[in-house]
């Protein structure tokens, strides 16, 4: 349910062939066509080569960061759930059989700022994906016992979830390195507020008079459409939908002040050690996110002196890898490491310190920056090779700014980072005080300093 | 994606491999798999996993002349990736480059294939990880994963088909380094390779890689044949126990003589559908456990293997199989400690819910079969397919590797041809091949729980208990009357147990 966006992040590319020179001047090389409603939803249409296939996804947002009351937390994501449980027009058999009829791959998923709901399909079913879609963002009415009832398949989420150890980790590391903001709970919830989703019948109805309005929904359709068709149908099933007044106070996390541990006594699996240092939030105009982005890819990719070092030279670590949680507010920047022997956690911890060290003493080698925006560069290329991807990319950029055109910014900034940007960035947030350290061993402390 | 409309090329090559050819002019990557038909069935005794081990350390090692480093320092800029993947009867490998550096990029492919360095220290490294793969991860990061390869295990047993394809904690320990050289000698050579490519390259590179790859060892490798695996007598039940179980994961199937090559099996993919397509909400299974009862996340079902159902939503190529098995998987539900700390009203229960959602599962199976399916259940899961199956194949890559699995089958293109099984289709087929191929009576059921849960789950369903269903007060207050009259027919529900084993998590895969 987290995105790391240093190795998931598209990257501009030119290369494609056949689209327009207009477009071909922007790292993202397709057409982002924007019609901004009367009621405030937006609608973005982004014309691609897939012949008889289209995504549409309807990108809210609102995540668990927006669960600010106490006892309802997960509760964005339970109420992902309940948009599955009907309307008035179709109750929820008839919204199954409806969406079946369509064929299409249709779900959703939920995490820290948002909530996807996506559908694709057969691009001449659109209008029957608007229609459903627009009926439940709208109307959707679910009687008191299906709400219930739906509880339990959160509480099933979680009983899968929570078989992994490393799930376990992360819930303590979230709740250990936050305070006060909401990332102080993963996006399932705590248990103790699952086991009682049931009884909250009536805050979901106002969870849903809050946040599933226009102004918190961007409308996106990708594939075999126009935008003058989907624009018509976006103002015909969604023109009357009406705009709403709630903003939620997301609490400020206060600094931290110093370093905090937590720790699983778990040997069922291998060491493992997690250093998680408070990092920024989403700036699509800033230098810092794509700076920590590539200084991550230099120091934690497979073609890192650190990878080397220690995992095929010394091979006293089985896997490594680091990225920013890149998310509306500020928050972590994980690096995480299996290890061999649990002897070595703390020499793993030393060597990672000292790898960030040398680059805030020296920076990063010139060639290997190029090399970096390379990589980004060829990832995205190659990656957006299906409706469903491209939209998947533009929904993660909507949901951080709300704007799918700050893509093109945020790829024109990594080919700005410099060795200082990377230095300043490495200062600022590879602090002691900032970090909280997670451990997963055998032993009855992580004995990590 | 315009790829879709430019046709396939099946060629009869002049080389010994087959090669599929699919042509996307408009695109900007090269996309190249290898296929050996050797698999995990071709493991020795005592040395199952080798072949994973083999392939792995084709990609995570080096070349004659460039090391693993090496390697990743040169194609670190394209973003090039490569890996490779090994199922029960083929292994295959993947190969992504932008065209840009598509001939930059042979010759690492061309030495990873033909001149694999099988280093030692790059040996030590890999194997280390399968063996805790076996050792530790697959008992311990996932219960729903495990119950999936404890059942291959268990339906499978004393066949070449039984083990994972990381093999087990002996046989891993046991794999040497001319182990790995002699089976790369003897399994990965021109006589079962198919050649896949898609993407925008040039013909000369094709014809290139044709060539070069006739430089692969020549030996005729010897492929077990076609496992054939009892059906079980019975209900046989295996009960996995572990410390700190948060619930009850269970996999349950049988043998099934269909697979993608037989005409039956589009029938029978309507009816799977029907029952429990994967993670969709419109199967009886999920229908009648998780939305009408609220006992977990999902519940399906599979007429062949669907690799890594947890995170796939879609159908990945890349599995092809002779041997083939029905299968259903019921996520984790919850067990007798949690249901206690969680409603007082249920303190004194003795089991959580596993018997009673196997019972409806079951039930479920033996109703399809008795009744079949109705002409507009038909017709509206006939409907949903022709739709769907189209996206199993939506990138350049699940395009080629259905292609390449269609040859597999001795298809020239499955997802197309299944398009017009499907428009010929009929409700009687359907029902025919329900009847044909599923059962209720004979199965091998796969739980990994919480030890607390082991003892009196096992109990239950040696006797044959009632298993009423538990509900917190919350939730059973609403329910309507028809679910609580079909609660108490699923309680009662006689499956034919014939033996119920408990086993420790330790002494599972030996």
């Amino acid at each position: 349910m987290r995105t790391l966006f240093s190795f998931a992040l598209p990257i501009f590319f030119f290369s494609a062939i056949g689209f327009s020179s207009t477009a071909a001047t922007k790292p993202f090389p397709y057409p982002i066509e924007q019609h901004k409603m009367a009621n405030g939803l937006n609608v973005v249409t982004v014309k691609f080569d897939s012949p008889g296939i289209a995504s549409f996804f309807l990108v809210v947002r609102v995540g668990s960061r927006n669960e600010v009351e106490d006892g309802v937390t997960g509760f964005a994501h339970f109420f992902e759930h309940m948009m599955f449980r009907g309307t008035e027009k179709y109750n929820k058999d008839q919204y199954n059989d409806a969406l079946k009829a369509i064929g299409a791959s249709a779900n959703a998923n939920t995490s820290l700022d948002r909530t996807i709901y996506h559908m694709t399909g057969n691009a001449k079913k659109l209008e029957k994906m608007f229609e459903l879609e627009s009926d439940r963002f709208q109307n959707l009415h679910y009687p008191i016992h299906d709400f219930k009832t739906e509880a339990g398949a959160v509480k099933g989420e979680y009983t899968k979830n929570i078989a992994s150890p490393f799930a376990q980790l992360e819930e303590n590391i979230a709740n250990t390195a936050f305070d006060s903001h909401t990332y102080k709970h993963t996006t399932m919830g705590f248990l103790k507020d699952i086991i009682d989703m049931p009884n909250q019948y009536e805050y979901s109805l106002k969870f849903f008079d809050r946040f599933y309005r226009p102004e918190y929904t961007t409308l996106l359709v990708v594939g075999d459409v126009t935008p003058d068709q989907v624009n018509k149908l976006a103002e015909k099933y969604f023109g009357k939908w009406q705009h709403g007044n709630y903003e939620a106070a997301i609490p400020v996390e206060p600094e931290q002040k110093q370093i905090r541990y937590t720790h699983l006594q778990e040997g069922s699996i291998p060491p493992y050690i997690s250093l998680n240092y408070k990092g920024p939030g989403f700036d699509a105009k800033g230098m810092e996110s794509p700076a920590l982005d590539i200084l991550n890819t230099i120091l934690f990719s497979q073609n890192s002196q650190l990878y080397k070092k220690l995992v095929l030279d010394e091979q006293k670590v089985r896997s490594i890898n680091g990225g920013l949680y890149d998310t509306r507010d500020p928050n972590l920047i994980s690096i995480d490491a299996s290890i061999v022997k649990k002897s070595d956690m703390q020499y793993v911890k030393d060597e990672v310190v000292k790898a960030i060290d040398a680059v805030k003493e020296n920076g990063v080698d010139e060639k290997m920056l190029a090399e970096t925006k390379s990589r980004l560069k060829y990832s995205f290329a190659m990656g957006i090779d299906s409706p469903s991807s491209i939209a998947n990319i533009l929904s993660n950029i909507i949901q951080l700014s709300g704007d799918p055109e700050a893509i093109n910014t945020i790829y024109e900034n990594y080919e700005k980072v410099t060795v200082e940007d990377i230095k300043a960035a490495a200062k600022k947030y590879f602090t002691p005080e900032r970090l909280t350290v997670g451990t997963i061993s055998a032993d009855a402390e992580g004995g990590v300093k | 994606m315009k790829t879709l409309l430019l046709g396939i090329f099946l060629l009869g090559s002049l080389l010994a491999q087959e090669v599929v050819e699919l042509k996307l002019p408009n695109t900007n990557k090269v996309t190249i798999k290898l296929m050996f038909k050797n698999g995990s069935i071709c493991d020795p005794a005592g040395k199952e996993g080798l072949t994973y081990l083999t392939s792995a350390l084709i990609t995570q090692g080096g070349t004659g002349s460039l090391s693993y480093a090496d390697i990743q320092n040169k194609i670190y800029p394209w973003a090039a990736g490569y890996g490779s993947s090994v199922d029960k009867e083929v292994s295959i490998f993947t190969f992504e480059v932008h065209q840009d550096f598509l001939n930059d990029f042979y010759p690492i492919l061309k030495g990873l294939i033909l001149h694999p360095s099988f280093a030692q220290n790059d040996f030590d490294r890999v194997k280390r990880n399968q063996q805790n793969y076996v050792d530790q991860v697959i008992r311990a990061s996932s219960d729903e994963e495990y119950s999936k390869k404890a059942l291959e295990d268990f339906l499978f047993r004393g066949t070449k088909y039984q083990h994972m394809v990381q093999g087990k904690s002996e046989s891993v320990k046991a794999i040497t380094l001319d182990d790995v050289k002699e089976q790369f000698k003897n399994f990965f050579t021109k006589n079962n390779l198919m050649i896949g490519i898609a993407g925008n390259y040039p013909k000369e590179f094709l014809s290139t890689l044709e060539k070069d790859m006739q430089e692969l060892p020549d030996a005729k490798p010897l492929i077990p044949a076609t496992i054939k695996s009892e059906m079980p007598k019975g209900i046989n039940v295996e009960i996995i126990q572990k410390d700190n179980a948060f619930g009850s994961a269970i996999f349950a199937g049988f043998p099934m003589n269909l697979t993608r090559r037989d005409d039956d099996f589009a029938a029978l993919m309507v009816a799977n559908s029907y029952l429990g397509e994967h993670r969709k909400s419109y199967g009886k299974l999920y229908q009648k456990l998780r939305e009408t009862r609220s006992m977990n996340y999902g519940d399906y079902s599979y007429i062949e293997w669907y690799d890594n159902g947890g995170r796939n939503m879609l159908q990945p190529a890349g599995t092809p199989r002779n041997t083939n098995y029905f299968s259903f998987w019921i996520r984790p539900v919850q067990i007798a400690k949690q249901l206690k700390n969680q409603y007082k009203e249920l303190e004194d229960i003795k089991i959580g819910h596993a018997h009673y959602a196997i019972r409806l599962a079951v039930r479920e199976i033996d109703n399809l079969v008795k009744h079949g399916m109705t002409k507009k259940d038909f017709e509206a899961t006939r409907t949903f397919l022709q739709s769907y199956i189209n996206l199993y194949i939506q990138t350049p890559s699940s395009r080629l590797g259905y292609l390449m699995d269609s040859k597999f089958y001795g298809k020239k293109d499955y997802v197309n041809e299944m398009q017009k099984q499907l428009a010929k289709l009929t409700l009687a087929n359907v029902n025919k091949a329900i009847k044909k191929y599923w059962q209720s009576e004979n199965m091998c059921i796969t739980i990994v729980t919480d030890k607390s849960e082991a003892e009196p789950l096992a109990a239950s369903l040696k006797e044959n208990l009632p298993s009423p269903m538990s509900y917190s007060n919350i939730v059973k207050a609403g329910l309507p009357k028809d679910v609580l009259v079909e609660d108490d027919a699923v309680a009662a529900f006689k499956l034919n147990v014939a033996k119920v084993k408990i086993i420790n998590s330790a002494d599972t895969f030996k």
